[in-house]
C-alpha cells in the first residue's frame, strides 16, 4: 500500500471535482476517515458546487436575439458594438417597460424593496416588533384574544388574505394574547402575540411577499432572541420567541400547518 | 458559435452580477470572437472563446474598479423568477461570489459550473496548473468562510 503519499489540499479539490482516479480516490477517502473536520469540509464543497451548478443552471439558454447576434457580430457594419441586437432589445424593452408600468405600476418600482424583504427584513422586523411589543404590560396588542374573530377579519382585511385564520398554539402551552396592524416592509403586516402560562411570549409576523416563491424554513439568532422564518407564496412569516429553539420550531411548524398556503 | 451561446450565457452570468451584465459581456465576447476569429491557432474553439470572455470580463472589472459604478439593474441582479433553487439560498450564494476576486471566481465557475478539468483551465487562462489549484482551492474556502459566516442553518419544512 503506498499510505505513505500525503493528501495534498488539491487532492481535496480533485477529489470533490471528480478527477481523481481509484487509486487516488481511494487514499483520500482513507484521510477523510481518519480526518472528520476535512470530511466535513468537503462534504460542504460537495453542496457548495451542487449549489452553483442548479445556480447557474437554468442560463445556458438560447434566445431569440441569438442568431442576429452571431450573424451581425462583426461585421463591418454593424460592428460598432452590437447594433442591430442592441436596437431590437432597446425596442423591446421599452416595450416592456410600457406594458410592465402601465400593467403593474408601483409594484414594479418596488421590486427591490420587497426582495430585501424575503432574506433581511423578515427576521430583522419581527425580531424588532417582538423586543417593542413583548415588554409592553399594558398595551402589547390593539385587538386582545377576547375579540379574535374581529382580529382575524381586520388583519385579513389589510393585508388582503382571504379568511385570515389565526393559528392556535394552545397544543404548545401558549394562548393567544391579541394581535396588531404593524408595516412589514413599508406595508401593513400583521403580528399575533401569544404567551404562555409563565408569561413568556412569543409573536408571530405576517407579511407581505411580492414574489410567488416558497423558500426552506430558516432560522437566525440573535441576542439569545430566535427567529424562524420562511416565505409561502404570496406572505412571508416569522416566529420569533426568547425560546428554546426547539420549541419555537414547533410553533414555526404549527403556524405553517395552520396558516392557509 | 449559435451552438455555443447557451454555455456561454451560462459562464457570463457566473462572472457578474446581473443578467443584464452577463448578456452586456456576451455580446462583447461573440463581437470578439467573431472580428478576431482569424487569430484562432487551433485547439479547442470552445476553450479559445471561454478565454477571450474571461479576460474580457478581467479587463472590465479592471476598469469598473478605477471607474466604480453600481449596476442599474439591482433588482434584475436579485429578481431571478425561472431559479428552481431556494430564492433565499441563491441570493445568500450571489451574495457570497460577489465577495471573491474575479480571478478565483473565474476558476471556480470554469471547473464547477463549466465542468473544465484543471488542465483545461490553465491553458485558457495561460497560467500555471498550481495557480488553477491555489486560486480554485482559496475561492472554495472563501466561499464557504463567507456562507458561514451567516448565522442561517437550513431545515426541511414539516409536513
Amino acid at each position: 500500500m503506498s499510505a505513505t503519499k500525503p493528501v495534498t489540499d488539491a487532492d481535496l479539490n480533485a477529489y470533490v471535482d471528480g478527477f481523481l482516479d481509484a487509486e487516488d480516490r481511494l487514499r483520500v477517502e482513507q484521510f477523510l476517515a481518519d480526518n472528520p473536520d476535512a470530511a466535513t469540509m468537503l462534504a460542504d464543497w460537495q453542496s457548495d458546487n451542487e449549489a452553483l451548478r442548479a445556480a447557474f443552471a437554468s442560463k445556458a439558454v438560447s434566445r431569440p436575439g441569438d442568431q442576429a447576434l452571431v450573424t451581425y457580430a462583426g461585421r463591418p457594419v454593424f460592428s460598432t458594438r452590437r447594433r442591430l441586437p442592441a436596437m431590437v432589445a432597446a425596442v423591446l424593452l421599452i416595450f416592456a417597460a410600457g406594458a410592465a408600468v402601465g400593467h403593474l405600476g408601483p409594484r414594479l418600482l418596488n421590486t427591490h424593496e420587497i426582495e430585501l424583504t424575503d432574506s433581511e427584513i423578515l427576521p430583522q422586523e419581527s425580531k424588532n416588533a417582538f423586543l417593542v411589543y413583548a415588554s409592553e404590560v399594558r398595551h402589547p396588542v390593539e385587538v386582545f384574544a377576547d375579540e379574535e374573530t374581529h382580529l382575524a377579519t381586520w388583519l385579513g382585511k389589510r393585508l388582503a388574505i382571504d379568511k385570515l385564520k389565526v393559528p392556535d398554539l394552545k397544543p404548545l402551552g401558549f394562548k393567544l394574547v391579541g394581535g396588531r396592524l404593524l408595516p412589514v416592509d413599508g406595508r401593513a403586516g400583521a403580528m399575533f402575540m401569544y404567551e404562555d402560562g409563565f408569561g413568556q411570549r412569543i409573536t408571530v409576523l405576517v407579511g407581505r411577499n411580492a414574489d410567488n416563491r416558497n423558500t426552506s424554513f430558516r432560522f437566525a439568532s440573535a441576542d439569545r432572541l430566535e427567529t424562524f422564518y420562511w416565505i409561502d407564496n404570496a406572505l412571508g412569516y416569522a416566529v420569533t420567541g426568547e425560546i428554546s429553539r426547539d420549541l419555537l420550531r414547533r410553533v414555526a411548524e404549527e403556524c405553517y400547518r395552520q396558516f392557509p398556503s | 458559435m449559435l451552438a455555443l451561446l447557451p454555455a456561454l450565457r451560462r459562464y457570463s452570468r457566473s462572472l457578474t452580477r446581473s443578467d443584464i451584465e452577463g448578456e452586456d459581456l456576451l455580446q462583447d465576447c461573440v463581437e470578439k470572437v467573431l472580428v478576431h476569429g482569424n487569430q484562432w491557432r487551433g485547439g479547442s474553439f470552445k476553450s479559445w472563446t471561454y478565454r477571450i470572455m474571461t479576460n474580457l470580463h478581467l479587463n472590465r472589472r479592471r476598469t469598473q474598479q478605477r471607474h466604480p459604478t453600481v449596476p442599474i439593474d439591482e433588482a434584475a441582479a436579485t429578481a431571478e423568477p425561472e431559479m428552481a433553487t431556494d430564492p433565499l439560498e441563491n441570493r445568500r450564494l450571489m451574495a457570497a461570489l460577489e465577495t471573491l476576486a474575479p480571478e478565483f471566481r473565474a476558476v471556480l465557475m470554469l471547473v464547477v459550473v463549466e465542468g473544465h478539468s484543471y488542465q483545461e483551465v490553465a491553458d485558457m487562462l495561460d497560467i500555471p496548473l498550481g495557480t488553477v489549484m491555489s486560486r480554485l482551492s482559496r475561492a472554495r474556502h472563501a466561499l464557504r468562510e463567507k456562507l458561514r459566516q451567516e448565522n442561517v442553518i437550513q431545515m426541511r419544512r414539516p409536513q
